[in-house]
This record gives C-alpha cells, structure tokens and sequence, in this order.
C-alpha cells in the first residue's frame, strides 16, 4: 500500500481545514479569557487545549491518508472493540460521579464514547454500502438502528443522554440518504414524538392528527394504518406513568428546567439563567475580551466546555455568535456537498453521519447555552474545552477529508 | 464493496441542506431574541448579579465649645467581622477573641446571630475595638481565619467634660426607627443623634454617606472595585461651635459629681448659654457602644434618674425666686409703692390659718426692696391679695414662666403658671381661695418651673427686660426676642433689692459674692417646699464684669437645703472661675 503524499495533500477540500481554523481559534480566544480568569490553582483550560491540539492535528493528518479500504475492511472489528471500551469505565473510577471517563494514566482522560460516535458512523456505513439492502422492507432498517442503539444504551446508563442521543442522530440521515423509504423513518420517529408530545393534551392532539394525515397519504394496508395509529396513541397514554415511575429524578429535572428554568433557580435551572444572563448582556458587540462579568466573576458555569458559546456571546456579542455559526454552517454544507460528490456510497455516507454529528452538537449546544432544550453536557466541535472531543472531531474531519477524494481502487 | 456506487439523489440533498440552513436559522434567531431584543432585561440582570454597594460611614461633625475647644470628637474604632464560609473553627476563633479582647463569647456569638446575613458576607460580631485590641489580635491572626476588620469613625466624648444632657447621644439605627424616620438616609446599623445637640443638629452634623461599589463573584466573595461605577466619597459632616464655656462647665460638672439639680450660666446680652448642667448624668457612649443589659439597666433604675435631663425636663417649684415677678405685678400696677411697708412677725394669719414666714423670728417692717433682700415671705402674703391671679399669669409668662423657652434642645418642658380656670379646674369653683394665693406668691404650691426657664428669666430681670432666645448653637427662633415693657423705676426697685440680697446686712445671698473688685452682683435665693423631703435650694443672679459682659447664673440643688447656704456658695464659684477666665484671656491676647 504506496500513499501518495502529494496526491493527497493536491487534491483535499483546503476550505474545511481553513473553516475549522477559524473556529479552533475563536475556541482558543474564549477559553484564554476563561484561563486568565482562573486566579489560582485551578487547571487552566486554554493550556491543556493546545496541548491537546498537537496529537489531534497529527491524528488528523495520519486519518487523511489511511486507506479508505483499510478502514472499510476492519470497521466491524473497531465495532466490538469500542463497545468493549464504552464498558470499561464501568471497572475505572468515576469522575464526577459519573462513569464517563477511562483513567489511562495520563494526566488526562480519555471518553471512549467521543470515539465511539465515529465508530458507529463507519460501522452503519459499512453495513449500508456492503450489501443491496432491500429498504423497501421496513424490517431492513432495523438493524442500523440496533447498531448504533448498543453503544447508545450503555452511554445512556453512565449516565450521558446527550451523548447517548448524539449516537442516535446518524442513523435517520444516513438511511434517508441511501434511500430509506419516508414513510418508514416516520414510523421511527412517530414513537418518539408520540412520547415527547404526550405532556399537552392539545399539542398531543394536533400530533394525532398530523400522524393521522400521513399515514393516510402514505396509503399503508388499512389494517396497518389502524394499527400503528393506535399503537403510538397508546404509547402516548402510558409514557407519562413509565415517566414518574422509571426515570431518574435527575433527569426529570433537566428536561423539566428547560420548560422553565425560573422553575429552580439554583439546579440546572441556574445554569440556564447565568447562560442566558452572560449571552443577553452581551449584546450585538459584546463586552470587550476579558471584560464580561458573568464571565469573569464564575457566575457562568462550566464555562470552558459546555457554556463557551455564552463566553463567546458576552465578550464578543452577537456579532461573533453569528460568524461562528455562518462558520459551522458551511463546514456542515460543504461536508454535505462532498457527500454527495464522494465517489462511493460507503464514502458518502460517512460524510453524512459526520456532518449529523457536527450538526447535532451545534444544535444541542448552542440551543442548550441559549435555554432552548434542556441542558446536556455537550461540547461546541473546536470550540469547547475536553480533550477527547477535540481529538475525535480532528479525527472527523481528517476522515470526512481524506473520504472526499477521487480515489481509484 | 467500496466500489457500490453512490446513489444519493440531488433531491435528498437539498432536502439536507434545507434542514441544516433551517437548523441554524433556528439558533440564530434564539441568540438574536436574548442578545439583542431582551438585551436591556440581560444587562440589568447582570449588574444585579455582581455589583454591590457599600455604604461609607461619613465622620460626624465635631463639636466645639466657644473656645473651638473639642467637646465630642470622632476616634478610629474597628469593628469586627467575621466571615462564616471562611471560618475553620468558630468556637476556637471565639475564644481567641475573647481572650484577647476581653469580650465575652457569649456577645460574639450573639452579635453573629443578630447580624447574620449570608455564608459569605462579612457579620459583624463587634465593634468599638481600640488600636491595642486590635494589635493583640493581629499577633493571632494566623488562627483566626475569616474573621477581618474595618476602620469606622466612632464617636468619643470629652474624657472629663460629659454635659451629657445638653450634647446628646447617637443610637444605633433598628429597624422601628427607620419606619418612623421616614426617610431613605438611614440604614440599619447607622448612628443617628437622638437626645440633645446631637439630634437637634442631626443635619449638619451627619454628613453625608459615600458609597463604594464593588463586584462579587459568584459566590458573594468581593472581587475588587466595579470600573464602570465611580465611587461617591462620603462628605464628613459640618462641625458645631456651641457657645458652652468648657472651663467653667467643667468647673460645675465637678462640683455636681455627688449633687442633684442642675446649672445654667448664660448671657443676658446674646442668651448663649455658657454652661449647661444636669446632675446626674451618664455616660453617652452607654448607647452607641457595646452596652451590656446590666448597665442599661443600673441607669434605668436609679433612684436618681440620670436620664431625666433637670435642666430643661425637670419641674421644680420655684420658691422665693419668684418674688421679683410678684413685686414688680404690684409695682407696675401701683398697688404698692416703694413705701409700702408691712410688718412681719414671722407667721402670716390669714383667716383661720397662720401662714408662716422662713424666719421665724420675723423681718419686722419691710418694704418691697428689704422683702425680697430678706425674702421675707410675710410681705408678700399680705401684697398679693391685691393681685388678680390671672393678671400674675400673664406678668409671669412674659418672664418666661409656663412658656418654653425655645433652647435649641429637642425636648423642653413648659412648666405650670396656674391661672382662675387651671385652680378652678384642679379644686372646683369654690374649693380654693385667696389662700392658695398666698402660697403662690412665694412661688409654691402650683406653680412649676424648670431651671432653664429661670435662666430665661433672671436674662430678662439682668437686661432690663430684654428677652434673648436662649442657644447652646444658635437661636432656635430670633424672633422670640423681645423687650418686656417694665418702667425703669422699678426696674431701680428690683435691681436694688437684688443687690441687696448679695451685699445686704441681711441678704439672704451673701455668699454668693465673689468678692471681686468692680464685679456687681445681683441675686436672689430660693428654697423650695417639695413633698419629696428636703428643700430644694434655688440660686438666681448675674453678675456685672464689665460695660456689657453680664453673665447670669441659674443654681438648682434639688434636695439641698436652702438656698442661701447651699446654692449660693456654687454661684460664688462660677463668678470666681469667670473672673479667672476673663483674666486669663486678657493675659492670652497681651
């Protein structure tokens, strides 16, 4: 196996390493005001990033050109290792009351879950490129589901739901993408929104009736029309009872202060309002670098990994909010766009489950900063502290790089 | 199978661009509502978050005698915080202090408890530390983690000059006093005079309060000055030049430190009051301090009731120091004439009662001016039945009697001149008659004045009727001056008998005559019946040192016998201690 350096270095999309430049730097302008706000002692997260960005920029370089074929050949074996490894923090200490972390005696740590997301990506890939699947055939999207649903279901019992539901996210696009049946995904999905609006009788309502038009014009067997009709009616009608009975009160809470964060001032509704309170005062031009108080004077919580954006938004305004998502979105367009010319479909696919991902911490991120959903501990793509994230989103970008390429094998 | 091909449609792909766009639309537009449309909701949030305000005390006034001598002055204290998140161990930082302060750790923890607000926040557990306290505690500084202190301009008082009653005393601000004073310049916890100069110059004497802003961290720990916010320095408050004479109070205050009753020592010609005596007093500092129960309560329950200021507040019978007003009602009127003579045999029979004189052996003929030089009581007996009772309540107010002298003092009492209606009142139509005339007429019975009314008074007999408003500042009411129109004849009578009563073979005042060449003294003594037990002994005069240097002197010795022996020695002294000062002041500007 010959690698042609120049090649590959000639023919890759330079404008995603330029976008993600950009915002590497905005993340590193906000996390040194953080730094420099941290008076003593406390570790200093604008360090521990550029010491983290070496071996991530090398990885991303090294990931740019392995052999697609190599990594296609051996997907389903980093499969079953990374499930392996999402289980081992089980057996490691916790951190932070959680079983997020793997101790490797480093002095950092490392997420096996941040890695696992692209695992999951390549491994749906695989398994939707290698063989003529009958999409037709609702049972057939099935097993993508289950894929990604393993590692999922055990990040989500560590506990991490917003990275349990990150897990999840590729899965409807890239089914979509190759051909899935509309009416089939709906069937996915009408589950979950059947539960979701099961909390207000007239959004529920409203919700039965836009479920009872599609099935219509989708024209199933009537029998089954009825059947999955009712049977998303009842789920709607019991979720509430699974809901007091079966979820952790620290759960109920975080979706529950997002509804109203005013609800619990000092819980996870606090955080919320400090966010909004650092964004809002912001304004169109923000305060200046180093001069937001909210900021400054540790009212913003966790403010180096999953409130930066609201750094951002306080020191810098609006103004810099709305560059680093005209950023984000082109980062996730273009990524799109190379989907759609990459060569093969194994190759677009993984570039549709990694825009998804990218997609999907921007959204959870930014909506969770900005009060829109419930707080969940997810990292804002080369922006936020965490060094895990920061490696495997390099890692993304040298694949979704190196995947984009004409290639003749 | 990489090589199976990519199928994706240009259809779905619009489809997830149009999602992506769409996505981030939506999060735009939430960063457009909160950074920019509720931007002025944010800010003030914000502010609210970290900035705080700290109020700066403003350093009282002085006050100053007529010599710019400092009466009341302000001395650096520190109080002592303590902050609860900071503390290792509270009991043993208690002990510490209390050892080495002499504070007991009861107070302390007391003052924690009252004073609490947040974990964070610093509570004040005590205060009126001196420099040495401090210093001792600054040896142990090592284990008192979280407890700091703070400089604060405490009020101190002359070390031997109280004049308590006409000074005041400053209370700590509670929450009932800022309901009832009404305005947004007090806060829990300031000082506010509440007696005495201190409260009637309240005003000028505060200053105004400085504010220093500083911002906060998230937890309530300060974290420096607030840039945006310029601090607002606290303006010390306006100095007071009062017209008391620290020499000679200090003369009075030290002859009174086992008397009761009161001094007043003024100037007819301005009504600046000199000296202001009111014995016994207490210790100012027993209310901005640290007062400990069992001191309040010594002062409350003494028998001797320090707290009752005499001098404006305390209401005597007069005695004989009334006469003048009787004699110079019989005079003006011309019911009597200088001539008038009447034969004392040492009682009075008036019906079926004997009304008796002081002497009991009698003054034997007196006219108006040997009546009162002797204050023979007889004569007065039988002059007063001319008099009409409501006409005497009038020639008695305009000397100040049952009218308030308008001192500058928050709190006076106006006394009792007794007229037809009031004696109608208190016997019934017929229960009294003539007779209780008699008693009145030697300034008993129901007549009540207060000593700083007789200051008033004998200003007016000392300037031929000129009424100043009496000040220890400045005159509350300049237009309470007036003249009282007395013809000059018996103003010769009255001024006669009065320097009688000093140099007079048998002047009731002798000793009060300062025996001081040039010096003319005028005076008259009382000695009044009170049903408390002993006489009260009343001294009134002034003495002439100069053209237009009169001072006139007011002794009050509640239970102190007569008032020649006992009061009129005391006025001997204050002419003296004058004299001296006079002196004194010429030497100075020789």
């Amino acid at each position: 196996m010959n690698i042609d350096v120049s090649r590959v270095i000639k023919s890759s999309p330079y404008s995603i390493l330029l976008i993600v430049f950009c915002i590497l730097i905005l993340g590193l302008i906000s996390l040194f005001s953080v730094a420099e706000s941290r008076s003593l002692g406390d570790s200093n997260a604008f360090l521990r990033q550029i010491i983290f960005l070496g071996p991530a920029v090398l990885l991303m370089f090294l990931f740019m050109i392995i052999p697609k074929k190599l990594i296609h050949e051996y997907v389903y074996i980093f499969y079953g290792v990374i499930i392996l490894f999402v289980m081992l923090p089980y057996f490691s200490a916790q951190v932070a009351d959680t079983h997020r972390w793997i101790d490797i005696g480093l002095p950092f740590s490392l997420q096996p879950s941040e890695i696992a997301k692209l695992v999951i990506i390549l491994t749906l890939a695989r398994y939707l490129s290698d063989r003529k699947i009958e999409l037709d055939h609702f049972g057939a999207i099935l097993i993508p589901f289950i894929i990604a649903f393993i590692p999922a279901l055990i990040v989500l019992n560590q506990p991490d739901l917003g990275t349990a539901i990150v897990m999840m996210s590729p899965v409807i696009p890239m089914l979509y993408w190759v051909g899935a049946r509309p009416f089939h995904l709906f069937l996915v999905i009408a589950p979950l929104l059947s539960i979701v609006t099961a909390f207000d009788v007239s959004v529920f309502t409203s919700w039965s009736l836009v479920m009872a038009l599609i099935i219509f014009l989708s024209k199933p067997q009537l029998w089954n029309g009825i059947a999955i009709f009712f049977f998303n009616i009842f789920l709607g009608l019991i979720f509430p009872l699974f809901w007091n009975g079966f979820l952790r009160p620290y759960h109920r809470n975080r979706i529950l202060t997002s509804i109203n964060p005013e609800l619990d001032p000092l819980g996870s509704g606090y955080q919320v309002i400090q966010s909004k309170t650092a964004l809002g005062s912001g304004g169109f031009f923000g305060k200046g670098w180093g001069e937001g108080t909210q900021t400054q004077l540790k009212f913003l919580p966790v403010q180096e990994s999953d409130f930066i954006v609201s750094v951002i938004g306080e020191e810098l305004g609006f103004l810099a909010i709305l560059f680093m998502l005209t950023l984000f979105l082109y980062l996730i367009l273009k990524i799109l766009y190379l989907a759609f010319h990459s060569s093969d479909r194994f190759s677009g696919l993984v570039l549709i489950g990694i825009s998804t991902i990218f997609l999907s911490h921007v959204f959870v991120n930014c909506s969770m900063a900005s009060g829109m959903i419930p707080v969940k501990g997810l990292p804002l793509p080369f922006v936020s502290y965490g060094g895990s994230f920061l490696l495997s989103s390099f890692i993304m970008i040298g694949i979704a790089i190196n995947f984009s390429r004409e290639e003749n094998y | 199978m990489l090589k199976s091909p990519n199928i994706a449609s240009k259809a779905r792909l619009w489809v997830f661009y149009v999602f992506v766009v769409l996505v981030h639309f939506l999060i735009v537009a939430r960063f457009f509502k909160i950074q920019i449309l509720d931007n002025e909701k944010y800010t003030k949030r914000a502010q609210s978050n970290y900035v705080r305000a700290l109020s700066l005390p403003a350093p009282r006034g002085l006050i100053l005698d007529r010599n710019g001598k400092i009466i009341v002055d302000n001395y650096p204290t520190y109080v002592l915080y303590a902050i609860g998140a900071e503390i290792k161990n509270k009991n043993k930082n208690y002990a510490i202090i209390s050892k080495t302060t002499g504070i007991d750790t009861s107070i302390l923890i007391k003052n924690y408890k009252n004073n609490y607000r947040s974990r964070f926040l610093p509570t004040r557990i005590a205060k009126d530390l001196t420099i040495e306290q401090l210093s001792k505690l600054e040896e142990e500084k090592n284990n008192l983690s979280g407890i700091i202190y703070k400089q604060f301009p405490e009020r101190i008082y002359h070390p031997k000059v109280k004049a308590t009653h006409a000074l005041g005393y400053l209370k700590e601000v509670d929450q009932s006093m800022i309901d009832n004073l009404k305005t947004a310049k007090y806060s829990y916890g300031d000082l506010v005079g509440w007696a005495g100069i201190e409260k009637q110059y309240e005003s000028s004497l505060r200053g105004e309060k400085g504010v220093s802003y500083y911002q906060v961290d998230a937890f309530g720990r300060e974290a420096g000055p607030v840039e945006t916010y310029s601090d607002l320095l606290s303006q010390p408050g306006g100095d007071i030049n009062t017209t008391i004479d620290l020499d000679l109070q200090l003369l009075v205050e030290d002859i009174y430190k086992d008397k009761k009753g009161a001094v007043i020592v003024s100037k007819p010609n301005t009504g600046e009051v000199l000296v202001y005596v009111s014995s016994p007093d207490y210790n100012p500092d027993l209310f901005t301090g640290l007062v400990s129960s069992a001191d309040w309560q010594t002062v409350v329950s003494d028998p001797n009731r320090p707290l009752l200021n005499r001098a404006s507040n305390g209401l005597y019978p007069p005695g004989s120091i009334y006469k003048m007003i009787v004699a110079i009602e019989l005079l003006e009127k011309k019911l009597i004439d200088k001539n008038w003579t009447s034969f004392c045999k040492g009682e009075y029979e008036f019906y079926d009662r004997a009304h008796k004189c002081w002497d009991k052996n009698g003054h034997g003929t007196v006219n108006v001016e040997s009546a009162i030089a002797q204050s023979c009581d007889v004569f007065f007996y039988e002059a007063i039945q001319k008099v009409r009772l409501d006409e005497l309540e009038k020639r008695s107010m305009d000397f100040s009697h049952g009218v308030p002298t308008n001192i500058d003092l928050p709190s006076e009492m106006k006394g009792k001149v007794p007229n037809r209606k009031y004696m109608n009142k208190l016997h019934g139509r017929y229960g009294w008659s003539t007779g209780a005339m008699l008693n009145i007429s030697i300034g008993q019975g129901e007549i009540l004045v207060t000593p700083i009314q007789m200051a008033a008074y004998t200003n007016i007999l000392a300037t031929r009727g000129v009424s100043k408003n009496l000040h220890l500042v400045k005159p509350k009411n300049p237009h309470t001056d007036k003249s009282i129109l007395v013809s000059s004849k018996t103003w010769d009578i009255i001024h006669n008998s009065m320097r009688e009563v000093v140099y007079g073979k048998k002047g009731t005042g002798k000793l009060s005559d300062p025996n001081i060449p040039g010096v003319i003294v005028s005076g008259k003594t009382g000695t009044a019946e009170n049903p408390h037990g002993e006489t009260h002994a009343w001294y009134i005069g002034f003495a002439n040192y100069n053209n237009d240097d009169i001072i006139s002197v007011v002794v009050l010795v509640e239970n102190g016998g007569g008032g020649g022996s006992v009061a009129s020695p005391i006025a001997r002294k204050i002419f003296k201690k004058y004299n001296q000062n006079i002196n004194y002041n010429i030497a100075i500007k020789q």
